[in-house]
Formats: structure tokens, C-alpha cells, sequence
């Protein structure tokens, strides 16, 4: 498409017009008016088509020119893990309001939300289209047009562990990091938070009764009751114990809770392949995972579906304290029994790295604006948000329990601003992950 | 001197004429050409620009979903690259998505189904059709991450009246009550829809872990087992009929009352609809029963498919859309439709809420769901409920009169057969009546595995002639079927004309009275097709009364979706 018809016919009309006062002015000292008139009536219809054209080419809703040249704001599309997406889109679309510029264009952030291991799935598969051996200027229009639109600029995966999983994949396939781990550009985590038990009051109190404490193995308890409630003291009403773990294909939490379930199995933060393909281990977690309501795959299990379904689909679980924190009003709200944390006794941590991409796929201009959104959202005021939305802050100027936070809100419920316990759960190799989705596949999921 | 510079001035607006004529028609040439020789390359580029976005949404929330789309586009919304984000619906059963997006013959980017067991369904035949993806490995999902807007839990709907003989409200009333229920009294009818909607797969479950007699870890093995097989077809043998998806069952119930059915199962939803009055006056108070042993949840997710054609800015439709869906005004107009919102924020007894007892619902209920299998579970109890499901018996009775010449007869024609086809087990029995001025042709009942070929030949060789002698056929059907007199299959005869009666030897009142007095002993479903506006509506609305059927009217252009439709009831 080119503006010179536009051009062509505006300056046709101009000329027209030009003509046609020439020739009224000559009408005064004598000439004749019919010529003045001509061209009057062809310059205003040369303007018409002009103007009809220019609708056609630049009016609303009407197919831009082709992407030959880049045009509008700077694009930085972030894929962002589940947990941490209803913050980060809020603080994208304030940073999208806030006239943030880069090389003098300003900045859209487009939030796209995507569990981890999804996410992991595309970068192992290249899904996105790396560009390889390719420069830009080898690419179709219909690639360049592909790769600037969709290729993601930066990636917020759950945990630091599956950056380096993707940066694997990557070193096999093009010899280089895709993701910084030093450097300006490095994955810097953006906000933290942990695996803990939520588990509904009353049956919290029932459990708590039996077995003293809660954790993987009083919960395998409960699953393998097989009278269900009334055999543990609770209401026949319940039916038998429902635990709610997300559904591994569709959240890498559910692979985190597998983890921390073998952790407690074997009383240690180190958990191997030859662990988690024993068989005496595999016929355990067999038994704890058959008390999951749905075993399909189309759930993810977040804590929003615990509490949007209540008690119905789940008594208990391991979950991600920022998820359950951010549901404990709904969940109150909604099933008149409140949730109660607990916290286990080995941590898994989940500390979402903003990923910048520093391979050809994205512009410098992309790569910098990326960084400025980064920036923005370790700014206390962002920070402060996330702390909003039941996250732990990893800027240390700010604290979890300053004002009303859901930290000090739900403290009565079992909530506490410092971890008590601090040993940590050891992130688990590429094997480990794929044995535990393979047993999954074979035993759950199928 | 002056009469040269009129010369030239003569000279000159010609030439200036012509050069902008020339422009004119060069402009008009290069508009014309651009237009007629877009390349594949524009287009190509120009669609993947392309915000508007096409979401197939499942039949029981058209109401809702059509007015917030509504609501969507009329905002006029625009990608940053000024597209207009405008979303299309389009309606189809969750069963037709699957199908359509696998056959890669899918016309839409986005689905809300009534449940996310299809989207599972969906991802997991989806991945087993891609190249061999080995257990472990990081599977690719051609759903993307699914948001909720309205829930509502499956229950079972029985009038009051009904509701309190089977225990309600003292007692906890399950699946196990109803169908004991349905085995022990004859004269009780229910019903739930077919396996291609949630809440019938959720009845179909619940019947085979009965019969399995576990609650939990039904396994295919277990679904396959033959003492489960003989529970599940004796319980099916108690189904009235099966039929369309819970939204045209209680629309019936509306119209029809407790003589229509004493229970079926529809979600919660459609309950508070009922009762607030949503499909007119309630004969009576509906109750929602939540099944004591469980229940399943209708989530309505919303999804994109992530497909290599989605564009950018259809994705940011999706955005918009769903932050639209989770708005409060939304929200709190999802709640007044009766659905349980997905913002736990609005309390579900929050002023002007019509989750409350008085429409016949419990917002504490369930307190228990069953455990869904995994989807090859499911598939096999899909497929081992279409072999134990109720058989039928069924007569097609077809006007063939004048008539009915030319497009009427051949979208007839494309009709019964995509009823044939419709009609998923072999084991289904059809026979068929053509009439014109008499009864011309008559292929008796038989199984679809022999009978197939026949009936459809004999479609194919339709001829319009004649007069209309529907009485005749009809009574032909009816005696044949009363004279098998086979009480274990469903038994049915789908009548459609287009004109009025004028041939016939039986008169309607003999017909009528031979139809009530034979139904004491052998139940005949009559359902009639009113083709087109000549059709004899009180001739066939006589025909639908005496047999407890219905009629449905069809034109042209709709007469093969509504024998698709009736298909399901068999």
C-alpha cells in the first residue's frame, strides 16, 4: 500500500480548485464563468475521492500498512506463571498507563498467562520459532510478522529451576544461554512465596485430633481411610478425605507437592530418580493420590478452584500460601468454613524469575523495555502489591505485615509473616520431574 | 490578440482537463486492481491482524452468554493497532467441539463448554493424535489456560412433591434412592440427557460406580466388568427417554409438569430458573437434590485454542473478554441468572440473590463430589453406556404427497439420513412408513445393522405424489410396534408432513382413542414433525397428547438439525 493515489488526488483537487479561482478572477474582467464552475465541481470531486481514499487506507479498523518497518509501541510479551499473573498484569497495566518510553516509542506490556511447566513444554518443543541460523531479514513476511507478535520477550516461570531447565535445552540446541544468570539482564526474582497446608476448619480439627499434626503422612492416613470421615470422627456428610494437589499437567505445583510428599517419605530435602521410582514409595503416593476428586487433567487445582468449589472437591491440600491468602475471604464468604494454614515441615520455595530473552528473537528495543518493566515491578510500590495479593515482597524495604495485609489478617488462621521452619526442599533435576510425570501419566492420569 | 488568448486559454483547460482525467481513471484503474488482485500475502497478513474472535459456547447458557457478548462488542473495544475486537458465538454441543476441533474442521479460536472434562478430553485425544508422545515427556496442550466465570453444581431436579417420597429434605437423597426408586415404582419417570453433555455423563458416572459399588478409583476395567454392565442396563431400562440437553427437558417440564416427568437431572442453575420463572409460570416447585454420594460441578470454562493461526490480537479479545466476564457488573448479572459467580467476592445470599430456598436451592450444598476418572475412563464408560443404554424401537413415517416436491423432499431426504447416521449403535431397531394417498411403503423394523442399507436406498428413492393419508400411517407404525409389544426397548414412531390430512380411512378420534387405550399396556412415544406452515398442527399436537410426545415444527432450512435432534432421544 502506498499514500501516493491519496497524494495524486489531493494535489489534483488543489490544482482544481486553483484553476477555478483563477478563472472566477478572470470572469471579473470579462472571461467566462462555465470554466470557473468545471473546474470547481472536478476539484471538490478529486478532494471527495481523496478523502475516500485516506478512510480506506488509515481509518479505523482498516488493515494497517504491511510490517515492513516497525510501527507503534514497543512490544514486551511476558509469559507469566499462574501464580504471580493477576499481579503482574495489574502492575502492567499501570505501567502501560504510565507513559514509559523506549528509543522514544512507548512501551506495551502484554501479559500472557501460562503455567511453568506448559511453558517449559514450548521452550523444549522450540514452539515459539527460534530463529536459528537465521537472520531477520531471511524471514517472510508472514514469519517477521509472526516472530514480532508473538515471540515471548520475557519469561516469569514458577521457580528459578525451570529457567535453568529451559537454558538446557537451549545449550543443546544452539550451543548458548537463552536466559542471563548474571548481568543486567539476568532472571531476577520479582516476588516469593511457599508451599503450605490449607486445610478447611472443621475438618483441620478432626485431622488434627487423630493424628496431632498435619503433613503428608497423616494425610496419607486419611486417604487410605477407607470408611472415610466417620471412621477419622468427621461428619458422614464429607464423604471420604478429598486432597487437592494441582493436577501436574497443568501446574507445576503439582509437581512441587509430589516433591515435598517424597521429601517427607523420606525424611530428607535431596529426593533422586532411584526415590521416586521405588516401588515401595510409588505404591504410597499411589494410595495418597487416589483420594484427588478429579484425576483428569483439565483442572489446573488452583486455590481459586478450592475455594470456588469448596469443600465439595477437596478438604485439604498443599498449596501456594500467596493462592490460598488470596482466596481466604472468598472461601469464608462463600462456604461458611474458614481455611486454616499449616505450615510443613520441609519448604518449597517458588520464586518467580523475570526471564529477559537475550537471543536474536527479540529486539535490543524489546530487551531494554523489558528491562524498565522489571525495574518497575521491584519499585516499592509494586512490591507493596504484591504483598496486596498474599506475595512476599522481594524488595526489603518492604515488610508483609506493614498495615493491613492478608499476612496480618489471617494470622488467626495459622498465617505467620516469619516461616517458622526453614529447611528447605532441594530443586528437583530434569529426571526427577520426568519420572514423576511419567508415573503420573501411568498411574493417575490414565 | 484577444481572440488568441481565448485560444489558449481554450488550450490550456483542455490539457488540464485531460491530465486530470487521466488521473481520475488511473486513480479508478489502481483501486480496481488492488482490490481484484490482493495477494495471498496481504490477506495472509491482513488475517493475521484479525481481533475478532469465535467462541463456541455450549446450548444450556445461551441466555447469558448471548446477552454479556452482547454487552462486549457494543463497547466497541479496539486492539492497540485499531482492530475491532468483536467476539462471534457460536452454539454447539461440548461432544461437536471435540469432534470439530479434532477433525481440524473447527471454526472458532475459543470454547465454553459446560464442563472442563471436555477440555481434558479434548487436550489428552488432541495429544495422542500428535506423533507418539511418551509417557513423562512434557506433553504439548492445545487448550490454553481456562478461566471460569459462572459455576452451578449438578443436581438432581424432582418436584416437591416427589423430592419429600424419596426422603428430602429428613434424609440425604443420592443416586442410589432414584434408582431404586426407578426400578421399584413403574410409573416413576426420569431422565437425564446423553453422555454428550455433563450432567448426563454425570448420571451415566454415578450409575456405574454404582454398579461397580465403589465411590472412587473407577477404573476401566471396573466400568467394563459384567456385573456393573447388567446394574448400569437395568437401571437405563428405567429411563423414560433420553432426548436433548437439560435446557429443552426443563423447558418441557415448564410446559408439561409433573405428568411430563418426576425427575431428571439439569444443573442447579436451571432450577432457580425454573422456579424464578424464567420459562414462564412453574406448574410446581422444582427441588434441587445434591446427590449424597457426589456430584459434579458445570464450571463453564472459557479457553483459547492455541493454535498456530491464533493471531496476537485475537488473544487480546480473549483478554478482554475474560476481564469483562470478571467484572462485578458481570458477575452479579451471572448471579441473577441463577449461576454461582466466580468472584468469591459477591456472596451468594447478597440482596436480590435467587440461590435461595425458596427457588429450591441449598448455597452450602454439595457437600461431596465423585471423583472423575481420567479420560480414557470416561471414554470407555461413553462407549459402555451406548451399548447398555435403553434400545429402541422406532418408526420413521414419511409424507411423501405432491406436496412435498422438489427442495422440500431432497432437505427431507438429508434429513432421515443424518438421523440414521445420528443414531450411534447398530443395535437401535428403524423401520420406516412412506405415504402418500395410501400407505405406499412400508420396511419393517429391524436392527440398524441390517436394516441400514435398506432404509436407505429406500430414502434415496423418494418420490412427492399424491395425497395426504397421515392418519393411515401413523395407525400402520402403532399397530406394528403395539404388536411386538416389546416393553424392555423405548418404543417411537417420528411422523412428519407438511400438509393436511385428506386420505385416510381411520379418523383422528378412533386414532386417538386406539392410541390411549394400547399406551396402557405399551408405551409409543409420538413425535411429530410439522413441515413447513401448510402442516396440520392440531392433527399432530392430537397425535403428540395421546402418547405423551411432542411436535416440533421444521422448515427447509432446519428440518436436518431437528431430526439430529431427535436422534438424541433414542
Amino acid at each position: 500500500m502506498t499514500l501516493a493515489p491519496i497524494l495524486g488526488t489531493l494535489a489534483g483537487g488543489l490544482i482544481a480548485i486553483g484553476l477555478s479561482i483563477y478563472f472566477w478572477i478572470a470572469t471579473a474582467r470579462g472571461g467566462r464563468r462555465t470554466q470557473a464552475v468545471f473546474f470547481l465541481i472536478l476539484g471538490v470531486v478529486l478532494l471527495v475521492v481523496s478523502a475516500g481514499l485516506g478512510w480506506q487506507q488509515l481509518g479505523p479498523g482498516n488493515p494497517e500498512p504491511l510490517v515492513a518497518t516497525p510501527r507503534g509501541p514497543v512490544q514486551v510479551r511476558v509469559l507469566t506463571a499462574l501464580p504471580v499473573e493477576p499481579w503482574v498484569r495489574e502492575a502492567a497495566q499501570r505501567f502501560n498507563q504510565g507513559n514509559f518510553r523506549q528509543d522514544g516509542q512507548p512501551i506495551e506490556v502484554q501479559v500472557i498467562a501460562m503455567d511453568g511447566l506448559t511453558a517449559l513444554g514450548k521452550f523444549d518443543r522450540d514452539d515459539f520459532g527460534t530463529l536459528g541460523d537465521r537472520s531477520r531479514e531471511e524471514l517472510t513476511p508472514q514469519e517477521r510478522e509472526r516472530l514480532e507478535t508473538t515471540f515471548p520477550t520475557v519469561w516469569i516461570p514458577d521457580s528459578r529451576y525451570l529457567v535453568e531447565l529451559a537454558n538446557a535445552v537451549y545449550k543443546e540446541r544452539l550451543g548458548r544461554d537463552v536466559f542471563l544468570t548474571d548481568g543486567e539482564y539476568r532472571a531476577r526474582p520479582i516476588a516469593i512465596s511457599l508451599f503450605t497446608w490449607g486445610i478447611y476448619q472443621s475438618r483441620a480439627e478432626v485431622l488434627e485430633k487423630k493424628f496431632g499434626e498435619i503433613n503428608w503422612r497423616t494425610i496419607h492416613d486419611a486417604a487410605v481411610a477407607k470408611g472415610g470421615w466417620p471412621e477419622l470422627g468427621g461428619d458422614p456428610a464429607w464423604g471420604f478425605f478429598k486432597l487437592v494437589v494441582p493436577n501436574p499437567r497443568r501446574n507445576v505445583g503439582g509437581l512441587a507437592a509430589m516433591i515435598a510428599a517424597a521429601g517427607e517419605y523420606y525424611d530428607r530435602t535431596n529426593i533422586s530418580v532411584a526415590d521416586v521410582t521405588d516401588p515401595a514409595f510409588q505404591k504410597w503416593l499411589g494410595e495418597l493420590m487416589a483420594a484427588l476428586t478429579d484425576v483428569s487433567g483439565a483442572s489446573a487445582y488452583t486455590a481459586e478452584d478450592f475455594a470456588l468449589f469448596g469443600y465439595s472437591v477437596g478438604d485439604g491440600g498443599q498449596l501456594l500460601e500467596s493462592d490460598l491468602l488470596n482466596n481466604m475471604a472468598g472461601i469464608q464468604t462463600r462456604w461458611a468454613d474458614p481455611l486454616v494454614i499449616r505450615y510443613p515441615k520441609y519448604l518449597t520455595w517458588f520464586d518467580f524469575p523475570f526471564s529477559i530473552w537475550i537471543g536474536p528473537e527479540t529486539t535490543a528495543a524489546e530487551k531494554n523495555a523489558a528491562l524498565q518493566f522489571q525495574r518497575f515491578l521491584l519499585t516499592t510500590e509494586i512490591q507493596r502489591l504484591a504483598v496486596q495479593q498474599g506475595l512476599r515482597a522481594v524488595n526489603n524495604e518492604v515488610s508483609v505485615t506493614e498495615g493491613d495485609t492478608l499476612f496480618t489478617r489471617w494470622q488467626s488462621q495459622g498465617v505467620e509473616a516469619v516461616v517458622p521452619r526453614t529447611t528447605r526442599m532441594a530443586s528437583p533435576s530434569r529426571d526427577v520431574l520426568l519420572a514423576l510425570l511419567r508415573w503420573f501419566d501411568l498411574n493417575v492420569g490414565r | 490578440m484577444r481572440r488568441m488568448s481565448k485560444q489558449r486559454t481554450v488550450i490550456f483547460i483542455g490539457v488540464m482537463g485531460i491530465l486530470l482525467l487521466c488521473c481520475l481513471g488511473g486513480i479508478l484503474v489502481w483501486v480496481g486492481v488492488s482490490r481484484s488482485t490482493t495477494t495471498s500475502t496481504e490477506t495472509a497478513v491482513a488475517d493475521s491482524r484479525t481481533a475478532t474472535l469465535t467462541v463456541a459456547y455450549s446450548p444450556e447458557k445461551a441466555a447469558i452468554i448471548r446477552s454479556l457478548i452482547e454487552q462486549f462488542n457494543a463497547q466497541k473495544l479496539r486492539t492497540p493497532d485499531r482492530q475491532p475486537m468483536q467476539v462471534q458465538l457460536l452454539e454447539m454441543t461440548p461432544e461437536e467441539m471435540v469432534t470439530q476441533v479434532l477433525a481440524g474442521a473447527a471454526t472458532f479460536q475459543a470454547l465454553t463448554p459446560d464442563s472442563s472434562l471436555w477440555l481434558d478430553q479434548l487436550n489428552q485425544r488432541w495429544a495422542a493424535s500428535q506423533a507418539a508422545a511418551e509417557p513423562g515427556t512434557i506433553r504439548p496442550n492445545l487448550v490454553g489456560e481456562a478461566v471460569r466465570y459462572a459455576v452451578t453444581p449438578i443436581v438432581i431436579a424432582a418436584w416437591e412433591e416427589t423430592a419429600r417420597s424419596l426422603g428430602w429434605p429428613q434424609q440425604p437423597v443420592g443416586w442410589q434412592s432414584l434408582q431404586a426408586r426407578a426400578q421399584q415404582d413403574p410409573g416413576f419417570k426420569w431422565s437425564h440427557p446423553s453422555t454428550a453433555h455433563a450432567s448426563g455423563l454425570l448420571a451415566t458416572l454415578a450409575e456405574f460406580y454404582a454398579g461397580a459399588g465403589v465411590q472412587r478409583g473407577l477404573t476401566a476395567e471396573l466400568a467394563q466388568d459384567p456385573k456393573t454392565v447388567e446394574f448400569v442396563a437395568a437401571v437405563e431400562k428405567t429411563v423414560r427417554y433420553y432426548g436433548e440437553a437439560e435446557l429443552a427437558v426443563i423447558q418441557r417440564a415448564a410446559k408439561e409438569g409433573p405428568a411430563y416427568l418426576d425427575a431428571f437431572i439439569v444443573s442447579e442453575q436451571l432450577v432457580v430458573a425454573f422456579n424464578t420463572g424464567a420459562f414462564g409460570k412453574p406448574p410446581a416447585r422444582l427441588v434441587a437434590l445434591y446427590p449424597a454420594e457426589g456430584t459434579l460441578w458445570a464450571d463453564h470454562p472459557l479457553a483459547l485454542l492455541e493454535t498456530p493461526t491464533l493471531t496476537a490480537n485475537q488473544r487480546r479479545t480473549f483478554q478482554a473478554l475474560r476481564e469483562f466476564l470478571a467484572r462485578p457488573e458481570s458477575q452479579t448479572k451471572i448471579l441473577q441468572a441463577g449461576y454461582r459467580p466466580a468472584d468469591l467476592s459477591i456472596p451468594l445470599d447478597s440482596p436480590g440473590s435467587p440461590l435461595i430456598p425458596a427457588n429450591g436451592v441449598d448455597p452450602l450444598q454439595p457437600q461431596t463430589t465423585l471423583q472423575l476418572p481420567s479420560w480414557d475412563v470416561v471414554a470407555v464408560v461413553q462407549n459402555v453406556w451406548t451399548l447398555t443404554k435403553r434400545k429402541t424401537n422406532v418408526f420413521l413415517v414419511v409424507d411423501t404427497s405432491g406436496s412435498m416436491r422438489g427442495s422440500k423432499l431432497a432437505n427431507a431426504q438429508a434429513a432421515l439420513r443424518t438421523f440414521l447416521a445420528q443414531i450411534p449403535s447398530d443395535q437401535e431397531r428403524v423401520g420406516m412408513v412412506e405415504f402418500n394417498s395410501s400407505v405406499v411403503n412400508i420396511i419393517e423394523l429391524d436392527t440398524l445393522a441390517r436394516n441400514r442399507p435398506a432404509l436407505t436406498a429406500e430414502i434415496d428413492q423418494l418420490v412427492a405424489n399424491g395425497n395426504t393419508a397421515l392418519l393411515d400411517a401413523v395407525r400402520t407404525a402403532y399397530s406394528r410396534l403395539q404388536r411386538y409389544g416389546d416393553s424392555e426397548r423405548i418404543n417411537a414412531i417420528v411422523v412428519m408432513t407438511d400438509g393436511r390430512e385428506n386420505a385416510s380411512q381411520v379418523s383422528l378420534r378412533q386414532l386417538v382413542a386406539e392410541i390411549r387405550d394400547g399406551n396402557q399396556t405399551l408405551p409409543v412415544v409420538i413425535f411429530c414433525v410439522a413441515y413447513g406452515s401448510d402442516a396440520d398442527y392440531e392433527v399432530l399436537q392430537a397425535l403428540a397428547s395421546a402418547s405423551n410426545g411432542q411436535v416440533r415444527e421444521g422448515t427447509p432450512e432446519t428440518i436436518r438439525d431437528l431430526y439430529k435432534v431427535l436422534s438424541s432421544y433414542f
